[in-house]
């Protein structure tokens, strides 16, 4: 987004106030292939899922910190987005789902040779979290495994 | 989405971040993020536009050459950023013989199935589960909630409650009127589109007078749910 600077005040109060980890060190994983023998998997915390899915829950504690699975051969009219939030403008994802999860361009990407291959899945999680525990301890880790599992080397992670 | 970067990349994977928030992004120390300077909604740019979608990618992928972090880079092409508009932030216009917002629907359907056929049947209508010609159904629901009546619909899932559900229902309508009004004015800007249906539409009003009733209660969950529908 924005600069904080363009923002009204009060969003801006409510950007800064927001509890966020604050760590000293990164984790570090060198992609340890040629990007174009790379497979890669797209997991966005824009609460998508796939139509018919459980949409996620409204959640004034800490925020719904589950996921859903989204196969990558997945058409832009089978997702749906039910996220909690209405800070950001819907219209975007309306006309095109590539603003947030960016299926086609990623696809070219492979068309192109420039990436390897496309995962089996996509993974979606709903940002704005109050408490992103669960997320860290369990349904983080989770997604990584089956992330492992499906042999993905890189994950291309997107906001809404 | 910072933290889930850290997780991926603790399992041994390569990650690579969009961020629209650079002073999160900052104190998270993901490991490869680009900061890009784009509204809420738009993290890969502008909707329908491929070549920019491929620049904000491409400076991502960018971010691989790279042999320590934390990574945080700037996308170099600023938007200048519209300000989204809230229902606060719209006076309602409409006339004093209020139209029924279920007869709007009705009139706004023509529209809507045109966006479906231009869109192969894309629309983010699809949450509370319930077809479109029940939707007056829908519409007596809010009315009937918003009165203080103790509503409910049979169609509710047992698992969701009812302040979740009026939500999914309030999304859905939504966003069958902006899909419509969307195919009514393919060019208008967004916030033309956020100033129609807060200012010009009996749904608002309903939206509105749903919130009210949600915000008048002492249960704090209710204003959560309320700040969600309309602010």
């Amino acid at each position: 987004m924005p600069r904080l600077l363009t923002l009204s005040e009060i969003n801006r109060k409510a950007m800064l106030s927001f509890p966020c980890l604050e760590p000293d060190s990164t984790p570090w994983s060198l992609l340890r292939k040629p990007l174009s023998q790379s497979k890669i998997s797209l997991v966005t915390s824009a609460g998508l899922h796939l139509r018919g899915d459980k949409p996620f829950i409204g959640d004034p504690q800490g925020g719904d910190t589950s996921y859903r699975i989204i196969p990558s051969t997945t058409q832009a009219a089978d997702i749906l987005q039910s996220h909690v939030s209405i800070g950001f403008d819907h219209t975007a994802l309306m006309r095109d789902l590539n603003v947030t999860l960016p299926i086609d361009r990623v696809r070219e990407l492979v068309d192109k040779g420039i990436v390897g291959s496309l995962a089996r899945h996509y993974y979606s999680f709903m940002g704005a979290l109050r408490n992103p525990k669960p997320l860290i301890e369990t349904t983080g880790p989770e997604v990584a495994g089956r992330l492992k599992d499906e042999g993905v080397d890189l994950v291309f992670i997107t906001p809404t | 989405m910072c933290v889930l970067a850290r997780v991926f990349e603790v399992a041994g994977l390569t990650t690579l971040t969009i961020a629209m928030v650079r002073e999160h992004a900052e104190k998270v120390k993901a490991p490869r993020v680009l900061f890009v300077p784009f509204p809420f909604g738009y993290a890969l740019g502008k909707p329908n536009d491929a070549p920019l979608q491929h620049r904000v990618i491409g400076a991502a992928i960018d971010l691989l050459q790279r042999e320590q972090g934390p990574v945080l880079e700037d996308f170099p092409e600023e938007e200048a950023p519209e300000a989204l508009l809230q229902a606060s932030g719209v006076p309602h216009v409409l006339p004093e013989a209020k139209q029924d917002p279920a007869d709007e629907v009705t009139t706004l359907r023509a529209f809507y199935e045109r966006w479906l056929e231009d869109h192969n049947g894309r629309t983010a209508v699809g949450l509370c589960g319930i077809p479109q010609r029940r939707w007056r159904g829908v519409v007596r629901f809010l009315e009937s909630y918003s009165r203080g009546e103790g509503a409910d619909m049979q169609e509710r899932p047992a698992d969701v409650p009812v302040p979740q559900f009026i939500r999914y229902c309030v999304d859905d309508l939504k966003a069958f009127y902006y899909e419509a009004r969307l195919t009514q004015r393919p060019n208008a800007s967004e916030s033309e589109i956020h100033r129609w249906f807060w200012g010009e539409t009996a749904m608002a009003q309903l939206i509105r007078a749903v919130a009210q009733r949600m915000n008048a209660s002492d249960n704090s969950a209710l204003k959560y749910f309320a700040y969600g529908l309309s602010r």
